[in-house]
């Protein structure tokens, strides 16, 4: 008689072989399509410029008297502005605050919709109800008259305080398509299996719901930092935000207000800067989100 | 010089005039004349009603007014006739006599009598105003309005005696007393007099009904526009407003166009680019970058005149914060600043930086000082005095950057509407060159001018821009610095001094200072009194305040503005020249003197 030995895995082991093959399985998809690791190096490379950004300039930027929107050069490769700044230093220096807000956004975003949604599809009746009417109400909102309004009595000088203000003006969507998918999902075997072994409600939320839409929520608070970075960007652009001459928006402003980029070439580098920075940026996002898709699509995995 | 040189053009434009009307009466008429109008943006729903602020009823087309304000640097009460032909005026300006003109028709073939201008004056009592104010002790207040014939008019001043109230008078807004009567009640003359003269109660409800009468008026909408200028409107869209001539304009041999386009226009971009497209024969003064300048200057025709603007841009103080009470403090900035790069930077074509703090812009400031004005201080760039004017008001240095007097950080937040372009520019400047010399400077911005100036007046900001020197008059010129926004109001007749932080006192100067040479003065008391001071009189109080203004700086004088407007020749000629003292005024009131002619073939 033979006795076959199966060696024990325990619990840690198998979840470092998955962590392990899932970063392999990224690595492949990335790889597959040089545009998406263009869209990895470009957001690497926002996020390097958001946090080291500033600390390669010193505070109060260098201004040349004799040089206001200077054409760009070897010297100043997007020109300068107004002051005589050179407009890539702002650009680099006002990535930060952009970009915080963003992630401040994107976060508030889906960690609301998330919830709201994952709770409301799995409760059901009276809890669906009502936070769906809340939904309805948040999606009804309209956002930009309201930012103006608020702009009046709020300055928004944190990029938290304008992060906190877009996530909870625009986690209705997300909680919807999110309640949707658990109303589907809740009906599936596995969820009735978890049921009937009596797992507590918060473990099928926690490990048996949310990784199922994992890859969902983390798309769309991608695609939450893009709208985050057009919402903060349009305000600033409109002049109801306060001054912050490195921020993308007002850079906008002032090059279409006061150098007249739009009638004259003189302050064009100045608009097109932030214009290209917000470009790339979405560009960045928009191509790891293609990459995200077949990451988490099995389907999508086979072809 | 400057004002010889603007007599002497006008001069030769009275000449040319005259030259120009005899024999060839129909020379240089016709075409389409397009403009825009620059004190309001079209809005085809208003109505066609001149007491409405976005009425249909552009100045110098189909609105007019008794006279038209000449610029004149020092003199308010220099004016072109208009309905007026001429007038007279005693000394003390207590009686003035208005003679108007004989043939003057509204655009339905009814003449203009002097019931329209009681009917006009008696509308104007309802939307309140120096002039037609219902407190008989305000200054400058008519008393009495007597039709002498059908073409005269006497108007009496009350008790309270201002040397504006001609000029007040003469731009009266003129509406047909046939389309506009049916608004004031029967019995309009008798309750007027009662609010005016009568005690109590009776005399409060009168004025009550008169005032109450402002929305009414304001809302009031004619079928059809009636007018007694050049032009009357013959339709309107939101994007432009067409205007025909009016047949029986007393003057119409005079009017070149025989049709006027005003463009609508939404900013400052659609005046640039209908410039660049050659569509405009004049736009009014309009803020240009540099750039653009040159785009516009190189279109076929264009051409840009310059003259004097009686406004000037500041940076006025909260003198009730701390430490901008302390004068050397305010004095310390004004070294910091250099001002000539600020102008460069904010308003390179539209402005001039100015020479010192006087309170008057430079123009007028020669003419009013002469050779006191080069006495001034002229608070050059000079970081060591401002390093001895901060030590002496106890300000510290800790590693590069100066505190408070009690050891804290100084933050100093300079505070723009956003809807100014020119203003965040130079408030950017000033912050950049600030934070260069130590001084810790931010800019923040209001969401638009209303609420700047909302919260400007609730004292909420430290320090923030002004505009100052609104000539010619030097009681309104300093008005804006020792006026209500500095304390000082007119109660009952009287005028007190209100606390800082009250009754839209947010500038919270001192009642009264010390002046080099002068002595303790009472900048608000002088400015009151410039209303009804003799000309010699002025001059002197005009020479205190300046200095006043420029030892205690309750603001720093940045730039003075240069009104810049541009022209094309390619369809009309006959433009006025620089420095002319009708520049200011509309298109429509240059062809009313004769100017604008079409070019011929």
């Amino acid at each position: 008689m033979t006795v076959t030995v199966i060696p024990e895995m325990t619990a840690g082991t198998t979840r470092a072989t998955l962590r392990r093959n899932f970063w392999r399985g990224v690595w492949r998809v990335l790889c597959r399509k040089p545009s998406r690791m263009a869209g990895v190096v470009i957001v690497l490379g926002f996020a390097v410029m958001g946090v080291i950004g500033p600390l390669l300039y010193p505070a109060n930027l260098p201004r040349d008297d004799n040089a206001l929107y200077a054409p760009p050069s070897l010297q100043h490769l997007f020109g300068t502005d107004f002051e005589g700044t050179d407009v890539l230093a702002l650009v680099i220096t006002g990535a930060r605050y952009v970009l915080l807000t963003g992630l401040a956004t994107a976060v508030i975003t889906v960690a609301l919709g998330t919830a709201i949604g994952l709770f409301a599809g799995f409760r059901r009746g009276r809890w669906d109800s009502a936070l769906m009417r809340l939904t309805d109400l948040n999606l009804a909102i309209p956002g930009l008259p309201l930012l103006l309004v608020l702009s009046t009595v709020w300055k928004f000088t944190s990029p938290i305080e304008m992060g906190l203000v877009l996530g909870l003006l625009g986690w209705g969507g997300v909680a919807r398509a999110v309640r949707s998918q658990t109303l589907s999902l809740r009906e599936r075997g596995f969820i009735e299996a978890a049921r009937g072994l009596g797992l507590p409600t918060r473990h099928i939320i926690g490990r048996e719901l949310l990784p199922s839409m994992a890859p969902y929520i983390a798309m769309n608070m991608l695609i939450a930092v893009t709208g985050a970075v057009y919402a903060q960007v349009g305000l600033f652009f409109l002049g109801v935000l306060p001054f912050d001459a490195n921020n993308w928006g007002v850079m906008l402003n002032l090059a279409v207000f006061s150098g007249g980029a739009l009638t004259t070439p003189a302050a064009l580098p100045y608009l097109l800067a932030p214009l290209l920075a917000i470009l790339l940026l979405t560009l960045g996002i928009v191509l790891i989100v293609d990459a995200m898709d077949e990451i988490f699509n099995p389907r999508l995995r086979e072809e | 010089m400057k004002r010889l040189a603007a007599i002497a053009a006008l001069a030769s434009i009275a000449t040319a005039t005259a030259c120009g009307s005899t024999g060839q009466e129909n020379a240089g008429q016709g075409g389409i004349y397009t403009t825009i109008d620059g004190s309001k943006q079209i809005n085809a729903s208003a109505p066609i009603n001149p007491f409405n602020p976005v009425g249909s009823v552009f100045d110098g087309y189909n609105g007019m007014a008794l006279a038209w304000p000449k610029n004149d640097p020092i003199d308010p009460n220099q004016f072109y006739p208009a309905i007026a032909r001429s007038w007279t005026s005693s000394p003390d300006q207590s009686e003035v006599v208005i003679h108007l003109q004989p043939n003057a028709r509204w655009s339905d073939g009814k003449p203009v009598t002097s019931e329209d201008i009681r009917v006009s004056i008696g509308l104007a009592y309802t939307q309140g105003g120096t002039a037609y104010a219902l407190d008989p002790k305000a200054a400058g207040a008519a008393a009495t309005i007597q039709v002498v014939d059908p073409t005269t008019i006497r108007i009496t001043q009350g008790a309270n005696k201002s040397n504006t109230f001609l000029s007040n008078l003469l731009s009266t807004v003129v509406v047909p007393a046939h389309v506009y009567g049916s608004l004031l009640p029967r019995d309009f003359w008798q309750k007027l007099k009662l609010a005016q003269d009568g005690k109590g109660k009776p005399a409060e409800q009168a004025k009550t009904e008169i005032t109450g009468l402002a929305d009414k008026v304001i809302g009031f909408a004619p079928r059809q526009d009636v007018s007694a200028g050049p032009f009357v409107l013959e339709r309107i869209n939101p994007g432009a407003a067409l205007l025909k001539r009016n047949p029986y304009f007393y003057d119409s041999k005079l009017i070149g166009p025989d049709k006027v386009e005003l463009l609508n226009y939404t900013g400052n971009q659609q005046i640039w680019n209908y410039l660049i497209a050659g569509k405009l024969d004049n736009a009014p003064f309009t803020s240009v970058p540099s750039a653009v300048l040159d785009r516009i200057r190189a279109v076929r025709g264009s051409q840009v005149i310059k003259g004097f603007s009686p406004v000037s841009t500041s940076l006025a103080f909260n003198q009730a914060r701390k430490p901008y009470d302390n004068v050397h403090v305010r004095r310390a900035l004004a070294y910091l600043i250099d001002r000539a790069q600020v102008t460069k930077i904010a308003a390179p074509e539209g402005g001039t930086p100015s020479l010192t703090t006087s309170g008057i812009h430079a123009e007028a400031a020669k003419v009013w000082l002469g050779s006191a004005f080069s006495g001034l201080d002229p608070y050059r760039l000079d970081p060591a005095k401002a390093a001895a004017e901060l030590k002496a008001a106890g300000m510290t240095r800790r590693g590069n950057k100066w505190a408070l007097p009690d050891g804290k950080p100084w933050k100093v937040e300079i505070h723009v509407p956003a809807s100014f372009s020119d203003w965040i520019s130079a408030a950017k400047s000033i912050s950049s060159q600030l934070t260069d010399h130590g001084v810790d400077a931010t800019v923040v911005t209001a969401a638009d001018y209303t609420l700047y100036l909302s919260e400007l007046a609730a004292g909420k900001y430290d320090v923030g821009f002004w505009l100052m020197g609104l000539g010619p008059s030097p009681y309104n010129i300093y008005q804006r610095l020792y006026g209500q926004a500095n304390g000082w109001q007119m109660f009952g007749g009287r005028l007190e001094h209100v606390a800082p932080g009250t009754e839209g006192n947010w500038m919270g100067g001192p009642e009264t200072v010390d002046v080099a040479g002068v002595g303790r003065v009472d900048p608000g008391a002088l400015t009151s009194r410039l209303s009804f001071a003799s000309a010699g009189e002025q001059k002197q109080i005009v020479g205190t305040l300046a200095k006043v203004s420029n030892e205690q700086l309750p603001v720093i004088q940045l730039w003075d503005y240069v009104n810049t407007q541009f022209v094309n020749t390619s369809r009309y000629t006959g433009f006025p020249p620089d420095d002319s003292e009708a520049l200011r005024l509309s298109s429509g009131v240059w062809m009313q003197l004769g100017m604008i002619r079409k070019r011929q073939a």
